[in-house]
Parts: C-alpha cells; sequence; structure tokens
C-alpha cells in the first residue's frame, strides 16, 4: 500500500510510493514560497498568491471537490502536509476540502479559480468570526448550524476586520448579511469531521517541520565547546520528539486511509478521525514545547522560522473541535461500544 | 483487494479470519480450563498445559516454515495471533520466548540438525526456552559480558553467569551468549558466539532471582565448566554480537510492548461502560487512553508491515519499544484514576487485583530487553545525531 503521509526524520524514500512525483512538486512548491518569504513573514502572515498560483497552474486546488481533477483525499493529504511543512500561507484545506464540498453539496456554483473559504457559525449569527483567509477569498462559503443541517450560502464580503491564529495565518471576521439559505440536511457532522481530518494532516506536516528545525538548530549550535546534539540531555528530547511525530503520522494516516476507503461520511472516518485528533491534540503540544526548549530563546523571535511550525500547529489542533472536545467523544464512543462488545474490538478498528 | 483502512488495522479478511478462529479458540478454553486473564501473562503466566493446546490448534509456530512442524505464515499473521494472546491476558509465557525469539534465530542461524532437532517441538508447545544474556556486571552494556567458551575435545567449555534468565528453571534450555575469544578493546562486539545449553547439562545451577511480589521467574544461571557439544553451537564462531542484535526489530516492535496491561485496562473500560452518568471528564480520560493505545499500534502495526516486506526499520522499532513501554507504565495510573471512578460492581476486586499486579510489574516494562535509555540512544543515532 501506499502510504500519503511517508516523511519525517526517518522518512525512507520508496520506489513504489505511487505519491513520490506528487510530494515532490508540493515540495517544491512550498520550498520556493518558503524561501521567498524569508525576512517577510508578519502578523497577519499575508495570502501567498504567488503559491496559490503555482498550486493552480499545477492543477493541485480542486483535488477532491472537482470530480474531473483525478485526485482524491490521499492526494490531498500529500500536498497539505508539504505546504504545512513549509509554511505555506494559502487556504488549500479550505478551498477543496470544505467551501469547495459544501457549495457543491449546496449545489450552489463557486469560481473554478482563486481560494475560496468557509465561515462556520450558529443559525441566526450576525457575525461569523475566526474565518480563514477571508481577505484573500472571492467567495467565502457561509455555513450556519441548524441542529444537524447546516444553513449554507454565498457571499462577497465587502467588510473584513483582519486577524490572525497563533501561527499567522489570516484568521477574519465579518458580518453575515445574507438572508437567502440552502439547508443541507445532517452536513454538520460531516463538515466538523472534515475540518479535523485536514488540520489532522497540517498540523503533522508542521511537526515534522519542527523536528527537522530542532535537529538543524542542535547540529550547529555550539556551547560548552561542542554542538548541542552532542550531549545526551539533548539526544534523548529530540529522539522522543521523534517518537511521538511518528505516532501521530501512524494516528493520521489510519484517518487517510479511513476516508480514502469510506469516505468523510462513514463510521470509520468517524473513528479515525477522532483518534487521530486526540492524538494530534496531545503530541502537538508536547513536541512545541520541546522543539521551544531546545532553540533556546531565538527560538520565539519572529525572525526565526520556528514559531511557523509551532505555533501553527498549537492553533491547528484548536480548530473544528478540541482537543478535550474530541477526547470525551471518543471515549462516550468506546464506552457505547463496551456494553455489548469487546473494548478490545475498539482498539482493532472494529469501532 | 481489501482498502488500507482493513490493512493498516491488520484486519483484511485473511487476517480478520485467523483473528476470530483464535478468540473462538481462547474463549472455549478459557471455559472448559479456567485460566483468568492476567497482566504480564508473557513474563508471569506459565502454564505448559496451554501451550500445548494452543499449538494444537495451530497458534504456537506461525512463521515456522510447514517443513519444520510451523505454519509456514507471514510475520503478520503472527502479529494477529499475539495481540490476541496478550489482549485475552493469556496464560502464555512457557513457550513465548521459544517462539518469539529462539525459532527465528534457529531458522536464520541453525543447522539443519537443530532446526530439525528443535523446531517441531517448538512448533508443538512443548519446547520451552530461556535467554542468556545479562550479566551481574553486564547490563545495558551488553558487551561487558564476561562468560567465556574455551575449546575442548568435541566441544566447548563454558563458564560464567547469567542473571535475569526467565524461565530458566523450567525451560528445557538456555541459549547463552559468551565469549569465545578474548576482549578486543577496539571491538567490544566481536568474540561473541551463542550456545544452546540444555538445562540439565552438569555444571549448571540455576538459582530463583525472586521479584519484589515474591513471585519467581527470573534467575541466576552458573555455569562451571559445562561441556557444550559442538552440535549445540548457533550459528557462527564469533558472529555472537549480530546474531543477537539482527533480529531485535521483531521484539522491540511487537504488541508485547505496548499491550501489557491490557487485560486490565480493557477490564476497566467494561466496568466503566455499566456505570450510569459517566462524567465529561472521566470519558475524556478514557478517549486519550484509547487513542494512544490505537496510535501506538498503527505505529507498531506500520513496523511489522516494514519487516514483512524485506526493510529494517530498526529505529522506529526502537521507538515502538520506548514509547510503548513509557505507554505501560503510565497506563498502570491512569488505569488507577479511573478505577477509582467505578463504583462497588461485580467485577470490581478482580480489577483491583490486576492493578496490584500491574503495580508490581510495571518497573520492568521500561527495562526488559535493553532500557528505554539505551533505545533512544539508539533512535538518536539513527536521526544521525551520535
Amino acid at each position: 500500500m501506499t502510504r500519503a503521509l511517508t516523511g519525517g526524520v526517518f522518512g525512507t524514500t520508496d520506489s513504489t510510493d505511487d505519491f513520490a512525483e506528487l510530494r515532490q512538486l508540493a515540495d517544491d512548491i512550498g520550498a520556493r514560497s518558503f524561501e521567498d518569504r524569508i525576512g517577510h513573514r508578519g502578523l497577519p502572515d499575508d495570502f501567498d498568491a504567488t503559491a496559490w498560483r503555482n498550486l493552480q497552474d499545477a492543477g493541485l486546488t480542486r483535488l477532491t471537490s472537482d470530480p474531473e481533477s483525478g485526485g482524491g483525499p490521499g492526494e490531498l493529504a500529500v500536498i497539505l502536509r508539504a505546504l504545512a511543512r513549509h509554511a505555506v500561507t494559502v487556504p488549500l484545506a479550505e478551498t477543496d476540502a470544505l467551501a469547495g464540498w459544501l457549495a457543491a453539496r449546496a449545489g450552489l456554483e463557486v469560481p473554478a479559480d482563486g481560494p475560496l473559504t468557509i465561515a462556520v457559525g450558529d443559525a441566526g449569527a450576525s457575525e461569523a468570526t475566526g474565518i480563514p483567509y477571508a481577505g484573500a477569498a472571492g467567495t467565502v462559503v457561509i455555513a450556519l448550524r441548524d441542529g444537524p443541517a447546516l444553513q449554507v450560502a454565498l457571499t462577497q464580503p465587502t467588510s473584513i476586520t483582519n486577524g490572525h491564529n497563533l501561527g499567522g495565518e489570516p484568521r477574519d471576521t465579518i458580518p453575515v448579511s445574507v438572508t437567502e439559505f440552502v439547508t443541507v440536511d445532517g452536513a454538520a457532522e460531516e463538515l466538523l469531521r472534515r475540518g479535523a481530518w485536514v488540520r489532522c494532516v497540517q498540523a503533522l506536516g508542521a511537526l515534522d517541520a519542527a523536528v527537522e528545525f530542532s535537529v538543524a538548530h542542535t547540529r550547529e549550535r555550539e556551547q560548552f565547546g561542542r554542538p548541542l546534539s552532542a550531549f545526551q540531555a539533548v539526544q534523548h528530547t529530540l529522539a522522543s520528539m521523534a517518537g511521538e511525530v511518528e505516532r501521530a503520522r501512524a494516528a493520521t494516516e489510519l484517518a487517510v486511509a479511513a476516508v480514502t476507503d469510506y469516505g468523510f461520511a462513514s463510521a470509520q472516518a468517524d473513528y479515525a478521525v477522532t483518534v487521530a485528533k486526540v492524538v494530534l491534540g496531545r503530541v502537538v503540544p508536547t513536541v512545541v514545547t520541546a522543539a521551544h526548549q531546545l532553540h533556546g530563546a531565538i527560538g520565539v523571535t519572529i525572525e526565526h522560522r520556528l514559531w511557523l511550525a509551532t505555533m501553527r500547529a498549537r492553533s491547528w489542533v484548536d480548530e473544528f473541535g478540541d482537543t478535550a472536545t474530541h477526547a470525551r467523544k471518543l471515549g462516550r464512543m468506546a464506552l457505547a461500544g463496551a456494553r455489548d462488545g469487546d473494548p478490545w474490538d475498539f482498539v482493532v478498528g472494529g469501532y | 483487494m481489501s482498502g488500507d483502512f482493513a490493512v493498516l488495522c491488520a484486519n483484511e479478511p485473511e487476517l480478520a479470519t485467523l483473528r476470530a478462529s483464535v478468540r473462538t479458540f481462547l474463549s472455549t478454553d478459557r471455559d472448559e480450563f479456567g485460566w483468568q486473564p492476567t497482566v504480564d501473562a508473557w513474563l508471569s503466566s506459565w502454564d505448559e498445559g496451554f501451550s500445548a493446546r494452543l499449538a494444537d490448534a495451530g497458534f504456537v509456530g506461525l512463521t515456522i516454515p510447514r517443513e519444520y512442524g510451523g505454519r509456514g505464515l507471514s510475520h503478520l499473521h503472527r502479529y494477529v495471533v499475539t495481540e490476541e494472546l496478550l489482549a485475552a491476558g493469556a496464560p502464555v509465557a512457557a513457550h513465548w520466548i521459544a517462539d518469539r525469539q529462539v525459532a527465528p534465530g534457529l531458522l536464520a542461524y541453525g543447522s539443519e540438525e537443530q532446526r530439525q532437532r528443535l523446531l517441531p517441538r517448538i512448533a508443538a508447545g512443548q519446547y520451552f526456552s530461556s535467554i542468556g544474556m545479562s550479566e551481574p556486571q553486564a547490563g545495558s552494556d551488553l558487551a561487558a559480558s564476561a562468560a567465556k567458551a574455551t575449546r575442548t575435545d568435541g566441544g566447548w567449555l563454558l563458564s560464567g553467569t547469567k542473571v535475569w534468565t526467565s524461565g530458566a528453571h523450567l525451560a528445557h534450555q538456555v541459549v547463552v551468549l559468551a565469549r569465545t575469544s578474548p576482549v578486543d578493546p577496539q571491538r567490544r562486539h566481536a568474540g561473541f558466539s551463542q550456545f544452546i545449553v540444555p538445562t540439565d547439562s552438569p555444571g549448571t545451577t540455576i538459582s530463583p532471582i525472586v521479584m519484589m511480589s515474591g513471585e519467581h521467574h527470573f534467575n541466576e544461571v552458573t555455569f562451571d565448566e559445562v561441556l557444550v557439544s559442538d552440535d549445540n553451537l548457533l550459528g557462527e564462531i564469533g558472529a555472537g554480537w549480530h546474531q543477537v542484535t539482527a533480529e531485535l526489530s521483531f521484539e522491540r516492535s511487537g504488541p508485547e510492548r505496548i499491550l501489557s496491561t491490557a487485560p486490565l485496562l480493557t477490564a476497566l473500560v467494561r466496568l466503566l461502560a455499566y456505570q450510569d452518568d459517566v462524567d465529561d471528564h472521566t470519558a475524556a480520560a478514557v478517549g486519550d487512553l484509547l487513542a494512544r493505545v490505537i496510535s501506538l499500534r498503527q505505529l507498531s502495526i506500520s513496523v511489522a508491515r516494514a519487516l514483512s516486506a524485506g526493510q529494517s526499520p530498526a529505529n522506529e522499532a526502537a521507538l515502538v519499544k520506548d514509547l510503548g513501554t513509557r505507554f505501560e507504565q503510565d497506563s498502570v495510573d491512569l488505569a488507577a484514576d479511573l478505577f477509582s471512578y467505578v463504583a462497588e460492581a461485580p467485577g470490581r476486586d478482580g480489577v483491583a487485583a490486576l492493578l496490584d499486579i500491574a503495580r508490581l510489574h510495571s518497573p520492568l516494562f521500561t527495562l526488559r530487553g535493553g532500557t528505554n535509555e539505551v533505545l533512544r540512544g539508539v533512535v538518536a543515532r539513527g536521526m544521525g545525531l551520535r
């Protein structure tokens, strides 16, 4: 089988890997974006129009929402991880997996080019907050929760209040002035699951970067006459970090497989995405803490690249349901299953 | 062709069928013979009758080729059976080391005569082995081992002392790592060889090392000029270090590095499932616990798949053992917190007893088979740090 999320410090290149070419392409786009932005990162960190154009030219911006694209969740995961690893500031997850999907479900036509985004809120809201990239997106898909249904509409906001998440990604506020909505039954849960899924994949990419940066820094930085990486305490911290990231990769890989095999609406996806969101939610804080500890004070400065990995990962694990919410949900799923089944079945994927 | 999700869960049709059949065997056997599930059963639950019945049913020696009495199946088949046995807390200790370590060693390095002599009995669940590696002055630093074998007519004279030799007092043989040439300070790992030593060999003394729980699983085994015949040399002279380390990835990444406490955890979840109104905090604690087991199992299976495909994921295997055994330790305290939430209920006393055993065994989880500090050193080397 082919693994979408292959990579990290132990990543082995496998000649039978169907995703190798795509991963290389996404990594190239990401690396170029990262280079271009050195010295220009700020709060907010503005939408990277050049990177977006490169993605669009390569046909990578509608992989799951356009049936003609020939792509699927596995391909999207490859790209999302690569872009997150290089801190590329583009709303690809929002455009393809969230806004593009929901607009199609609602039968609403969105532009085939250019970034889209999604504004999630509760029915009756007059304002939507925390919207990714509202300023960059030509069209915002509004999704208001109404029980298990979503009330969906399109808007081109005229008044945008700019903000950002901990990692500088645009998170904006817009007024909700639309009055005509399309009701999409039963879509609220799937939207949340899709959001959790993309954030897990992205957080994994950011964690891979955090470990790479930490290895590089501790090899270069010398104290007491030798590189930090020569100290056993530092080696053990790095080994622990890498281990936690591999555990997160394994959990996220299962979530990618569940979605690829059974779709976002399936019970398998519900199980695997919930597991992954809990795992990432616990791994991210430990890896972020360790990465900053290893970098010393330089790592908390805006000139340094570390925060683009660590703070984006921190923000992403809290979006689309925080860790405690997913842990409660997973615990209740397991307890319900254990009433008439074996708790061990829950562990082996029998949800 | 089955999807990736089933493959990642080690549940594609063939493995799912095997999983179901071992479960049926376990529940029938338990009903008939009344063994109680326990934690850390692979170290402590020695039941020769069970091992023989398990083998009769075809669940021992899965990776041993058919010509030697095994099933000739893949490492993943063995993985599925192993994790089901551990989750059920079945009394597997008698045949465990022979099946897990000695059989692969014989297949890789043994002579044809040794394979024909030993493998069919191992596959029958009737031949038990222990491993003599650590010594009083050689723990984490295994290369400091001082036991030595010197050439004599028709064989070798073995002298030295091995410790922590699990099950040696009940086993048929010990596989001993001994020096066959003097220490070369420049190449400390050179000059070791492996010997198969029957436990009834004259000059062999087996004394118990009793655990703080009062249990006797470990031994000190002293060899005083024990004659080991040439046909009991395992592999090549001087290749002992390579032979004992080459197959470590299987052992390090296996399910017993995650699931030593699984019977405690599943019993606890079952009790909680029947509590009325489990609060949010408790539900979240259950979710956190299970997310850790599930993710570790995913990592462990990914290593098993890579090993089966002929790759050598040595770093990932060391990671599984480091993360998995730390989880096993943490899980005892997490279980204790959850247990405090359980009201009087049938089965509560049984879980309390498992919790006590787990507390007594827990310090060993991160020590046996190489300490976690050594493993993190292995990982650091794999990351190019040393």
